[in-house]
């Protein structure tokens, strides 16, 4: 069955694509309330209420309903609601309307809007942007603009700004099911940040460049949250020509060149699919469905069987001409076999089974003949098979999938699609049409004075450049260090920290910016390495409990639960400490073992002597100290 | 909609000068920049200095007109062609009769302005609750068009004859939709007015929006609808949501409901007695309390539609002024209805006050502002004062429906007497004799 296959590195040519890509960057401010109510802004691990909706979707102004909207509703889709008082109300629930804004939050608009160049709008309008996948309780989505036009320099070349607005993050999703869907209200309401910027055509990591330069300015406001999932990438992805595919929800920055390289080379793919439709001659895709449940009854084929067994249903979709073309990858991994398996799980199902790799899924030739004969198709025709549990499902499935194939002339489809955490994307519905708003009638207007916005102009953020290349300056730290620490989540923390501790700022920064980044590589909960354990780590450190070289082990073992704190993770490595008489025999018996080799090498003898106490050390002292100790005693032997 | 709806003063008139209206396509000059969209309304209580323009992307901007330079007409705003929607043929199922009061059971929302309006015919309720074709053969009307917080006796007057009329026409259920504030009262009185009604009445309203994707009043008509159709009981009930989820509708009787949220969906609550019963997409289920009237024949019911608004619905406090209440008296009122503290008091030193009144010929009736369970007026010396002067106790009536019923009893009433008597019989089943839910 066509599963998601692992990302792969793919072969992409940006000049020959002219690949365009708009930005949409949304950024959780950091304000101790949720946009339209006094919620605090915690994460709630504990949901012990619920209850259940389902969203209509509504007409439009021609009478007609969303495309987007009737996917959803024809899915049948009852939404849970999960919530704890402690992190969400009435309001969340949509059984209370909206209270007041939250002025913080458009303050850091606006303030952004400064940053940025942007026009700030003489009265903020709060509307309704109707969203019914069942992310907002309500089926809107309240959303404001704050300012509009404007310009970000990235590398000496300025990306327009389209609007900055303000709006209300969605619910958490806990769980994603057919029939149901999970949410959780924690996050509902959470005040975001949204710029949008004019596309750029270029290179993927020039993309990733203008997000990078986006982020940095946001928190030079010191007014954005931190952290893991505050801030999230939506990227509009079109090669020349073709149609704009919406791929939402990049968490990390870093994966947003690998995104775009791989929906770029997936768009490509459908061209050169389509280019060979039209060699076939094939103007338009011929397609039939037909039951083939009791052709398939005593098939070998193991998903077949699994689904049989259980009184599912299989539907053969016979596609005209089509042979070659479901497996056919004109890029690693890209097969119109694939995008037909994504539209199958969006909706429920496991996947499907295409005839192309037939032999693969265990699928005989008498099979195969036998489904041709059901359909009344030759051997020139591509089969698709749609299997399920649920008759109903499998029905809908084909339909959809029937409607995909009849497409695929087009090429590349518009629609909106998800990131996933491996830089590829997956589809997830079909691009809603232009947004549907209307004002929100339970929050008065906003007026935005001359005098509103001159006494925010007092409190302009200074850029992150000036802010990099005076961290720099101050603490004698290299310029990619003080970037790095900038960009990092502890860059208040170092501040703090480097006030207090007598440590040398690279030290400290080293600490805070590096050893969260090579924990994490290694496996370990990022989460778990606190701001608390790394001050605690430092303090230590600064108070010569252990070297600094064993700071990485301290947090190693706190950040796997090992140790619960400094003290036990001491006590656990057996770091503790080393007086200068233990550390004097040991430098000794280096000395005296080696005095071969010091007598041969001289002075250049050191750096292994080095390197063999502190391995004795273990940890327990600072290497410059050893240094010191061991120069001595070098000279003194001679 | 056309013209300048809701501009005035320095907006209006420098959209005049530029020949615009709502809904035309304008650009909108501002020093060195322009912003181009529709014109949409701005609201009453709006001020009189900002432009409000709809972008190409769907929000809403205000522009200081002190700022404007120039306002440039680009296109005529165009209304939009609702695509009225098919006729859907629902021939064969039992006749539903909606009935509007005024609060928007549906609406349809115009995006271009903004503008939600209500939708009225069978076609538009149909293309909105595709559902609704297969339940009944549904005929909506508008009787009244009054925000529920201005509805009056006489508007229940009206709503009582219509209910007669279209019983008369023969249907097989009767969907009653308004806004919430005041169903509670209306259900009361309706009760009163209904006695006997062959058909059951649902009452339907939405607590949040009908604009919205998540509203109440889809179920709450859907589930109104079927009940119509396949409730084998009569009579004036209230049908909203029984909690947070679309899942449950209860099931009131008009007389026992009240109105227990400002905006949650489950606000209205029965008082003192189980809800009649529950509707979800299985089924009707009673509950297990006295059983609700069955359906009856059309012929021989006859409405009594007439209500004497020359009541007063007065809760006691502490401290209320001697002359507040007897302002209330003088003021011509035939009848007071008390929502005494307790077990039904108000200050003694107000007794001789009362008792002036009902020897001039008025009734005084005794709630308690609890709520929850009865008025016993034997067991403390002001209850027994009270009793002496005429105050007729309501047992456990709820102070809403005590008001709408004595209004009706003044109206069909010979005397007071009488009308004492009245107030004190279980009518619709205002009064419970046992006290069996205790909250
Ligand atoms: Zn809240």
């Amino acid at each position: 069955m066509e599963r998601q296959a692992r990302a792969t590195i793919l072969p992409f040519d940006p000049e020959a694509s002219q690949l365009r890509v708009g930005l949409e960057i949304h950024q959780q401010l950091a304000t101790s309330t949720k946009l339209f109510c006094p919620c605090p802004i915690v994460k709630s691990d504990e949901l012990p209420l619920s209850f259940e909706r389902r969203l209509r979707p509504t007409q439009s102004e021609l009478g007609q309903i969303d495309p987007a909207a009737v996917f959803e509703f024809n899915k049948g889709r009852v939404n849970l609601y999960k919530w704890n008082p402690e992190s969400a109300c009435l309001v969340d629930a949509d059984e209370e309307p909206p209270h007041p804004p939250n002025m913080e939050a458009i303050e850091t608009a606006i303030l952004m809007a400064q940053v940025l160049g942007s026009g700030v709008v003489d009265e903020v309008h709060v509307m309704r942007k109707l969203v019914i996948d069942g992310s907002n309780t309500s089926g809107f989505q309240r959303t404001a603009i704050i300012a509009l036009g404007g310009a970000l320099p990235v590398d000496g070349v300025s990306v327009g700004v389209q609007t900055i607005t303000v709006e209300e993050d969605s619910s958490r999703v806990l769980k994603e099911g057919a029939q149901a869907r999970e949410y959780a209200l924690d996050r509902l309401g959470v005040p975001l940040i949204e710029i949008a910027l004019d596309h750029v055509v270029g290179v993927p990591e020039h993309v990733e460049a203008v997000a990078l330069s986006l982020g940095r300015s946001l928190r030079s406001t010191g007014r954005v949250a931190r952290g893991q999932g505050t801030i999230r990438q939506d990227l509009n992805v079109s090669l020349l020509g073709g149609q704009v595919v919406e791929v939402k929800g990049v968490q990390k920055l870093n994966l947003i060149a690998k995104v775009v390289r791989y929906e770029a080379t997936r768009q490509m793919g459908l061209v050169k699919i389509a280019e060979e439709v039209k060699k076939r001659g094939i103007t338009e895709v011929e397609c039939k469905a037909e039951d083939a449940t009791a052709v398939m009854r005593g098939t070998s084929s193991p998903v077949l069987k699994r689904i049989l067994q259980k009184g599912g249903v299989v539907t053969c979709i016979a596609v005209a001409d089509f042979a070659g073309l479901l497996g056919l990858e004109p890029f690693p991994s890209i097969r119109l076999g694939k995008e037909l398996a994504e539209i199958a799980r969006t909706n429920g199902l496991g996947g499907v089974i295409h005839s192309d790799e037939f032999v693969k899924q265990g699928i005989s030739e008498e099979e195969s003949v036998a489904l041709r004969a059901v359909t009344g198709y030759d051997s020139n025709a591509g089969l698709v098979l749609v299997a399920g549990e649920s008759a109903e499902r499998v029905e809908t499935v084909a339909g959809l999938v029937v409607e995909r194939l009849r497409k695929t002339p087009i090429g590349v489809l518009g629609e909106t699609r998800a990131a996933t955490d491996d830089g590829e994307t997956r589809y997830q519905r079909p691009r809603p049409g232009a947004a549907r708003m209307y004002p929100e009638t339970d929050i008065p207007e906003i007026v935005v004075t001359e005098e509103w916005k001159r006494s925010l102009r007092m409190a302009m953020p200074v850029s992150w450049k000036e802010k990099v290349a005076a961290y720099s300056k101050r603490y004698s730290l290299s310029e990619e260090a003080a970037l790095q620490l900038y960009d990092s989540d502890n860059s208040k923390l170092f501040e703090e920290l480097a006030a207090k501790l007598r440590l040398e700022p690279s030290v400290i920064a080293s600490i805070l910016v590096e050893t969260p980044v090579r924990l994490s590589r290694e496996g370990v909960d990022e989460s778990k390495v606190t701001p608390e354990a790394l001050t605690s780590v430092l303090v230590a450190v600064d108070g010569g409990r252990f070297a600094k070289e064993a700071a990485v082990d301290v947090l190693r073992a706190i950040g796997k639960g090992d140790a619960r704190d400094v003290d036990e993770a001491v006590s656990k490595l057996g770091l503790t400490g080393m007086s200068d008489e233990e550390l004097g025999k040991i430098i000794d018996g280096v000395l005296k073992r080696n005095k071969p080799l010091i007598e041969e090498k001289g002075d250049r003898a050191f750096s292994v002597l080095m390197g063999e106490v502190m391995k004795l050390a273990r940890g327990k002292v600072d290497g410059k100290k050893v240094s010191k100790l061991l120069r001595r005693g070098l000279d003194e032997g001679r | 909609m056309s013209g300048l709806s809701g501009y005035r003063g320095p907006s209006a008139k420098i959209l005049t000068e530029a020949g615009a209206s709502i809904g035309d396509v304008l650009e909108v000059q501002t020093g060195g920049e322009s912003v181009t969209g529709t014109l949409v309304p701005r609201y009453e209580h709006n001020d009189d200095s900002h432009i409000v323009i709809k972008l190409k992307n769907g929000y809403n901007v205000g522009i200081s007109v002190e700022k404007v330079s120039k306002v440039v007409r680009v296109a005529k705003g165009e209304a939009p062609k609702f695509v009225t929607p098919e006729k859907v043929a629902s021939k064969g199922l039992p006749r539903v009769s909606i009935l509007g009061t005024g609060g928007t059971i549906a609406s349809r929302v115009d995006y271009r302005t903004g503008a939600v309006s209500p939708a009225t015919t069978a076609e538009e309720l149909y293309s909105l609750f595709p559902e609704l074709s297969g339940i009944a053969s549904i005929t909506p009307e508008i009787v009244l068009s009054v925000y529920s917080e201005n509805l009056e006796p006489k508007h229940w007057e009206t709503i009582a004859k219509r209910v007669s009329e279209v019983v008369a026409e023969g249907v097989s259920g009767i969907i009653l939709t308004m806004g919430t504030d005041t169903m509670g009262y209306t259900a009361a009185a309706l009760s009163f007015a209904l006695r006997g009604l062959p058909v059951p009445l649902f009452i339907v309203g939405s607590q949040r929006s009908s604009d919205r994707p998540s509203s109440d009043a889809f179920l709450n008509l859907i589930g109104a609808a079927t009940m119509a159709v396949q409730a084998d009981f009569a009579g004036v009930y209230v049908v909203m949501h029984a909690d947070s989820s679309d899942e449950r509708l209860a099931v009131h009787l008009g007389t026992r409901v009240r109105k227990n949220h400002t905006s949650a969906r489950d606000a209205f609550e029965s008082m003192g007695v189980e809800p009649v019963g529950y509707w979800s997409r299985q089924g009707i289920q009673v509950t297990e309390r006295e059983a609700p009237p069955p359906r009856g024949e059309a012929e021989g019911f006859a409405a009594m539609p007439n209500f004497d608004p020359r009541v007063a619905l007065v809760k006691f406090y502490p401290s209320m002024p001697d002359g507040y209440l007897g302002a209330i008296l003088g003021s011509g009122l035939r009848g007071v209805v008390f929502e005494g503290t307790g077990l039904g008091h108000i200050n003694s030193k107000n007794i001789d006050q009362v008792k002036k009144f009902v020897n001039g010929g008025g009734v005084v009736c005794m709630t308690s502002q609890c709520l929850w369970g009865r008025v016993d007026m034997n067991v403390y010396d002001t209850g027994r004062d009270l009793l002496k002067a005429g105050v007729v106790p309501l047992e456990d009536m709820l102070p809403e429906t005590a008001l709408a019923k004595l209004m009706w009893a003044l109206a069909n009433c010979k005397s007071a007497d009488e009308t004492r008597a009245v107030m004190q019989e279980n009518l619709a089943g205002e009064i419970t004799p046992r006290s069996v839910q205790r909250r």
